[in-house]
């Protein structure tokens, strides 16, 4: 079992490790000139390969992959003596990067070819000092200075260079002379937590998601604990009576809901509750993070809709196990023993029957998680399904990979503790 | 009894003809399968009008915006004031019947984008499959492996994650229903695969020195055909039900062509003022879609039936 | 006590309605064991189903009434059927693990017979199923309520059901062919245990069986059937010494006997085969196969007649039928009659062959790669030698490696260690380091008819296919050779474009051999060729593989499980045990004293069709070890019940691997046991058919 169990986490790890690789190069590699998108089409190619430096773009694809995956802070490291830290912004929360020097958290920047060093005391008051002679020469000759600067970059300033940098900030881009050469974003990457910021907010992509999530965990979490009770009742009741009328009925309900893609069914939804009985509220609308649980009423209908998805398939297949049960020689042999018929059912056919199920529902997680992306672009719920969509929309590759990491990971982990209920419940394998 | 005379090669071509019968009883022999036979054949035949006639041009701004069915619209006109009905008929052309090639919108090849992304799922993932059901050991570790790593992503958020990175298009969609389906595929003959792998037949055909991608391909998957085919039928449904949410996102087949689940997107911002532009599209999207599973489904039961 | 009169059961498919009993009529008195026997299709479940009237959701009792007790089970409400079943009726199925339910453990389906029928308290159910395991000789009876039926054996699982059969002491107990998934010994060991019950309970068996053997030494009576009908009844007797129908006779002619090798007899197959309910012919329904058929029986169907000596029979001409005048018609399909060539050449000889499979480990080491490495050995030293012409025969129970011996030969898998050489040639190899030259001469004829052929081809494309691959032929002249072909195992041309789905078992069985044939191979490996098949057609396949050995001086490696079968047509004999060959020699040798131990508890445990033979008991005790860790010392001492006649009481046997012993002429055994010893065992092996 412990063995069982340890090999399907490894063969987790290696899947998340593949599936993170897919997603990085899908969509950071032939996923087009980010560039285009920040700066507008008018750029000219030195301000847009300007950019690039500045995102770390020119990094080989392998080398950001693993900055993506497992931070950069381990490379940086090596070009400072000063540790790098994150410290979280005092008004935002927000984690940005610093460096130590001197016990002191402090970072850099440049102001008229000098760099200026900011200092962020204890109590949180920021002070800003000319940072003084911190240039080293290099082979070349030039003096350089590498230093975090206040956009939680690693960067490489040498002294008296006159190439324009565009620089992105906050406030926008602007020009800069005389400066920065190499920019190595810091991040902890995403393995430890760190997604990197969205390009759409340009706030950290970790921040967001989290909260989002907890939204579709509601939905999701919610329609999930409705349905699968319904779901298997009706399989096994179908199952049972295979061939019956009350088995059609509720074959042809399933494949019906099934086959309906969740948009159509929640705008039937929408059409008959919300439009013309007007009974509930057709959009929900968040103004803060806790409406749900002010008004659980906007959840009715985007939960009735993934109900509605996931109903038709978990019946389906646990009518497919039932029948194919009570067809089985075991069965035949318990009627054969004079053993009632509800007890045969209950107590010979339930347990085997519904072994099957378990992992196909596991797997349905997947599916779920498409319906919810659906419901929430269609209700204006605020998930991560209508952050990915948003992201995705944009063109936003940071807050996508992160999100469809998220999702991922749920639909794996979810796959991982199917199997290990399925062997725990079958006896076969328990005892073997 | 001593004749060497060549018989007539007729005698091969009755038993075509028989097989192709015995196909067509199948299908008719199943209540189910006929039904969803009849929706299908439907919506190919409005598809196959549309292509020579529709009530009015789908593209064309002709009417005022939104306006309810009536005789001169039997369905009523959407928010730029195009005909729905037109434009229904239409939108069955990109899912079944033509592809625009990316190079250039107007070339267009036959057959829908759900038919060759179907198509090419189940080559990639058939291959996929009988190589790693019959070959075993680590190459089936490492097919499934990595097959493993696209199933579980939920099938929206890579068609998400793909039109993120590649953009919009007919071949990108047709590319995502590959990548999206082609694992599933791989399951199915993989599994297939193993239990044909058991029978003797396969030993004999070894055992004659073949190589093994003869083994694969003309003793292992002729014998797989009948639940692939069956398979495939629902990936149909599921491409069809993908290009409508696609479509529902904004994320589908480009415009000018009309795309159902486009028009459900668009109808979507006037559901107040104009309830039944949305519902038209979403009944177009839902028949097709139980047609197609009807059929499939249908078919696999007397195929099972069958072969019992 | 039970009272069946024409009894008619049909089964409704989507057209028509198809009769699977058609006026069967028998009674059975209290404590008689009836036996049901018949090829496969003629309906002997059917029947064993409709006696609890459980025949499922298409099945139903068109006519005639099943009366138990006095009450006639027809008609009853399921309801009422539920108060006998299990209660007062029992029944035990094919395959045990099958029957029982893989998720509860068995004191629970145990005890539930006992709960719902007698309202007894759980306390009082386990003890009374503890002493029902222990009526069943099952080991540690109260440790097996606690487990799940994975957990034990094969064997065991038959006892349990058979204990679970028993609980309510009921007055009829079906038995559905509850032998046929075992191995030999461990069917002689369940028939034992039913021959036991049956003298210390009055219960009333139905035994189903189509092993003639079997039926032989459990029954009082017999019931031959045929398409859905009874052909003939009578005691057990009367059906083995004087059969009346000639379709029993000819089921008797057909069987191999245990003593009986090629030289000294001869097995007549009955032509044709069992048709199907859309096929059968009006009249009798034996016409179509029936050597004495005349005009009336295309016409008219035979009454079941009562005949002297309480015997019925279906046959208009009963009467005139005497089995001591027949004559094989002269169409039959009868081997050629050739001795073995003496001193032929070698053809295949290995020496000290090897072949271990890794297990993959359990435990959490392993995973990582480390930890001890397992191994099964499946063919462990391993030495024979095959000579041209001849056919040498391998015996063993399953799990004793001779499959895994004949795929290393045939090179579907490599070999380990030692020497296999093919014509001089080494093969060691498998397929893919072998020469195309090679692969054609060795060639193999499989055990399953329903999986030798793919579905998807003709009978005419598959036998091509070796044709083309082997150049056997010039291209042009294929089909005129698969014709060729299919004429050599008897089948005419219009085989050609047929699909397998349309051939029956027999036929398949034969494209097999055609297939085989194609590229004229040296050596044909033969896996169980005829384990699946009717006896009818089990003996005109023996006779066909005999003919084609004749005419083209082809060497075959025969593996079977059925030591008469193996009897009837090797030349010489291996027999196996735990991946050893534990004795082998000329045909002759192994089936007469000396044994090998092992050898004598196999030759004591074949069912012998004939009531009256009545061998010496040599049964083996538990189960067959596992070959990832078998016993050391010799392989067998764990379950050898000869060890006791060792000097030391069998210490030596524990300790030290046995070397061979050479009994003269090529015979070799594997034990400690001096040969004088081994010679003199009190077995009655040989009696019966000798």
């Amino acid at each position: 079992m412990a063995r069982f169990f340890l090999r399907n986490l490894f063969s987790m790890f290696i899947t998340m490790l593949l599936v993170s690789a897919v997603l990085f190069f899908l969509l950071e590699v032939a996923g087009g000139d980010v560039t285009v998108r920040l700066l507008g089409v008018f750029a000219t190619p030195a301000q847009r390969d300007s950019l690039r430096r500045q995102l770390g773009l020119d990094a080989p694809a392998w080398q950001r992959y693993l900055d993506w995956l497992a931070g950069s802070d381990w490379r940086a490291q090596q070009m400072t003596p000063f540790p790098l830290v994150t410290m979280p912004n005092p008004q935002t929360g927000e984690p940005g990067w610093w460096a130590v020097v001197d016990d002191t958290l402090t970072r850099w920047r440049l102001a008229d070819g000098e760099l200026i060093a900011m200092q962020r005391t204890a109590e949180g008051e920021e002070t800003t000092t000319p940072a003084g002679d911190v240039w080293t020469i290099d082979d070349a000759g030039n003096a350089i200075f590498w230093g975090v600067d206040v956009n939680n970059n690693l960067v490489k300033w040498v002294r008296g260079s006159d190439v324009d940098v565009l620089v992105l900030s906050k406030a926008g881009v602007r020009s800069e002379t005389g400066g920065p050469q190499q920019y190595i974003p810091l991040r902890k990457g995403i393995l430890r937590g760190d997604a990197g910021m969205s390009l759409q907010t340009n706030r950290p992509v970790s921040s967001t998601v989290f909260s989002r999530a907890a939204n579709s965990l509601i939905l999701a979490g919610a329609a999930f604990l409705l349905v699968m009770p319904l779901a298997l009742v009706f399989g096994v009741l179908a199952g049972v009576n295979e061939g019956k009328l009350l088995d059609r009925i509720i074959t042809i309900t399933g494949l019906g809901f099934t086959a309906t893609p969740e948009f159509v069914i929640g705008v039937f939804l929408i059409l008959i509750f919300g439009i013309w009985l007007r009974w509930l509220p057709a959009t929900a609308v968040f103004l803060t993070g806790d409406a749900i649980f002010r008004d659980p009423k906007i959840l009715v209908l985007p939960v009735l809709t993934l109900m509605a998805a996931e109903f038709g398939y978990v019946s389906r297949i646990t009518r497919a196990s039932m029948a194919e049960v009570m067809q089985s020689p075991y069965i035949r042999a318990a009627f054969i023993k004079g053993v009632p018929r509800r007890r045969v059912i209950f107590r010979h056919a339930l347990r085997n029957a519904l072994l099957a199920p378990i992992t196909v529902i596991m797997l349905q997680i997947n599916w779920l998680i498409g319906g919810v992306i659906v419901v929430e672009v269609l209700f204006g719920i605020p998930g991560l399904g209508a952050y990915i969509y948003d992201a995705a929309t944009f063109g936003d590759f940071n807050a996508v990979a992160a999100a469809a990491m998220l999702t991922v990971f749920v639909a794996v982990l979810t796959r991982l503790i199917g199997d290990m209920l399925y062997t725990y419940l079958n006896p076969r394998i328990r005892f073997a | 009894m001593t004749t060497t005379t060549a018989p007539p090669e007729l005698e091969s071509q009755p038993g075509r003809l028989n097989r192709l019968r015995e196909a067509l009883a199948i299908v008719f022999s199943s209540r189910t399968a006929v039904v969803g036979l009849a929706i299908v054949i439907f919506w190919l035949a409005i598809g196959v009008i549309s292509l020579f006639w529709t009530p009015y041009p789908p593209n064309a701004q002709l009417f005022d915006p939104n306006l309810p069915p009536s005789a001169v619209n039997v369905m009523g006109t959407d928010h730029l004031g195009r005909d729905t009905w037109s434009r229904i008929m239409a939108g069955t052309q990109v899912v079944l019947l033509k592809t625009r090639l990316a190079t250039d919108p107007r070339v267009v090849i036959p057959g829908g984008v759900a038919i060759w992304g179907v198509i090419g799922a189940v080559l990639v993932g058939g291959l996929l499959g009988v190589n790693a059901g019959y070959r075993g050991g680590a190459a089936d570790q490492v097919i499934m492996q990595v097959l493993d790593a696209f199933i579980a992503f939920p099938v929206i958020v890579l068609y998400l994650v793909i039109v993120t990175a590649l953009g919009r298009g007919d071949v990108i969609v047709i590319l995502a229903i590959t990548v999206t389906g082609a694992p599933g595929v791989a399951r199915l003959v993989r599994g297939l695969t193993m239990d044909i792998k058991t029978h003797d037949y396969i030993r004999a055909a070894e055992t004659r020195g073949e190589s093994k991608w003869y083994v694969m391909l003309w003793e292992t998957l002729p014998n797989a055909r009948g639940p692939i085919l069956v398979d495939a039928m629902l990936r149909v449904g599921y491409a069809i039900f993908a290009i409508g949410t696609l479509g529902f996102l904004g994320l589908g087949l480009p415009p000018p062509d009309p795309d159902w689940g486009s028009m459900v997107n668009d109808a979507r911002k006037y559901i107040y003022s104009n309830p039944l532009a949305i519902l038209w599209p979403s009944l177009a999207i839902a028949t097709l879609v139980i047609g197609v599973n009807l059929f499939a489904d249908g078919l696999r039961e007397e195929i099972t039936r069958y072969q019992r | 006590m039970l009272d069946v009169r024409n009894l008619t059961v049909g089964y409704r498919t989507r057209k028509t309605v198809v009769e699977a009993l058609r006026g069967v009529s028998f009674d059975l008195q209290r404590g008689e064991a009836l036996g049901i026997v018949g090829e496969s299709g003629c309906g002997k479940s059917t029947l064993g189903w409709s006696v609890v009237n459980f025949l499922g959701a298409n099945g139903f009792i068109r006519e005639g009434s099943i009366r138990f007790e006095g009450e006639d089970l027809v008609g009853r409400s399921d309801q009422e059927l539920q108060q006998l079943r299990g209660n007062r009726i029992a029944m035990v199925f094919q395959d045990p693990m099958q029957s029982l339910n893989p998720s509860l453990r068995l004191g629970e389906q145990m005890r539930e017979v006992l709960t719902y029928h007698q309202q007894m308290s759980t306390e009082e159910a386990t003890t009374r199923c503890i002493q029902a395991l222990e009526r069943v000789h099952m080991p540690d009876a109260a440790g097996v309520l606690d487990r799940y039926p994975h957990q034990i054996s094969g064997g065991q699982q038959q006892r349990v059901v058979i204990a679970m059969a028993l609980l309510n002491n009921p007055s009829l107990l079906i038995m559905d062919e509850p032998t046929t998934a075992l191995d030999v010994t461990v069917e002689a060991a369940v028939l034992d245990l039913v021959a036991e019950l049956r003298r210390t309970m009055d219960t009333a068996i139905i035994f189903i069986s189509h092993n003639l053997g079997v039926i032989a030494r459990i029954c009082d009576r017999v019931a031959v059937m045929y398409a859905g009908e009874v052909v003939e009844q009578a005691t057990v007797q009367q059906i083995f010494h004087a059969p009346q129908h000639p379709y029993t006779q000819g089921l008797i002619r057909c069987v191999p006997r245990l003593g009986a090798d090629k030289t000294s007899s001869v097995l007549y197959p009955i032509p044709g085969r069992v048709p199907r309910p859309d096929e059968r012919p009006d009249g009798c329904l034996f016409s179509t196969r029936c050597q004495y058929v005349q005009e009336r029986c295309r016409h008219e169907l035979p009454a079941l007649r009562q005949m002297p000596g309480n015997a019925w029979v279906r046959c208009h001409f009963a009467e005139e039928i005497d089995p001591a005048e027949w004559t094989p018609p002269p169409d039959a399909e009868i081997a050629p009659q050739t001795p073995p060539p003496a001193n032929a050449e070698r053809l295949l000889c290995g020496e000290h062959l090897k072949k271990y499979y890794r297990v993959p480990g359990t435990s959490l080491a392993s995973l990582f790669g480390l930890g001890e490495k397992k191994f099964v050995k499946a063919v462990d030293d391993v030495s024979f030698v095959v000579r041209k012409g001849t056919t040498l025969g391998i015996v063993g129970e399953s799990g004793s490696g001779k499959s895994t011996l004949v795929k290393s030969i045939i090179g579907l898998e490599s070999i380990d260690g030692g020497v296999l050489e093919f014509m001089g040639v080494d093969v060691r190899g498998d397929l893919s380091k072998r020469t195309l030259e090679t692969i054609r001469e060795l060639q193999m004829v499989f055990q399953n008819p329903d999986s030798t052929m793919n579905p998807a081809y003709t009978v005419g494309q598959q036998i091509a296919r070796p044709l083309e691959r082997f150049k056997t032929v010039p291209r042009g002249q294929v089909r005129d050779e698969v014709v060729r072909l299919l004429r050599a195992v008897r089948l005419n041309r219009t085989y050609y474009d047929r699909f397998p789905r349309q051939l029956s078992g027999g036929e398949k069985q034969r494209v097999g051999i055609a297939r085989a044939l194609a590229s004229h191979p040296d050596l044909v490996l033969c896996d169980e060729p005829v384990s699946a098949l009717d006896v009818s057609v089990q003996a005109a396949i023996l006779n066909l593989l005999l003919e084609v050995q004749h005419e083209n001086n082809t060497t075959m490696i025969f593996i079977a499980h059925d030591l008469s079968v193996v009897r009837f047509i090797a030349d010489d004999v291996a027999v196996m045990y735990l991946g050893q060959l534990v004795e082998s020699g000329p045909v002759d040798a192994i089936y007469a004293p000396p044994h090998h131990p092992y050898t004598e508890a196999l030759l004591s445990a074949v069912p012998v069709p004939d009531p009256n033979a009545n061998s010496t008991r040599v049964r083996l005790e538990g189960n067959a070890p596992s070959a990832i860790n078998p016993p050391s010392g010799c392989r067998f001492h764990t379950r050898c019940p000869r060890r006791v006649l060792m000097p030391d009481g069998g210490k030596r046997c524990e300790t030290e691997a046995p070397m061979n012993q050479d009994a003269g002429d090529g015979h070799v055994i594997l034990c400690h046991l001096p040969l004088e010893v081994l010679r003199h065992l009190e077995s009655g092996v040989m009696q019966a058919g000798m």
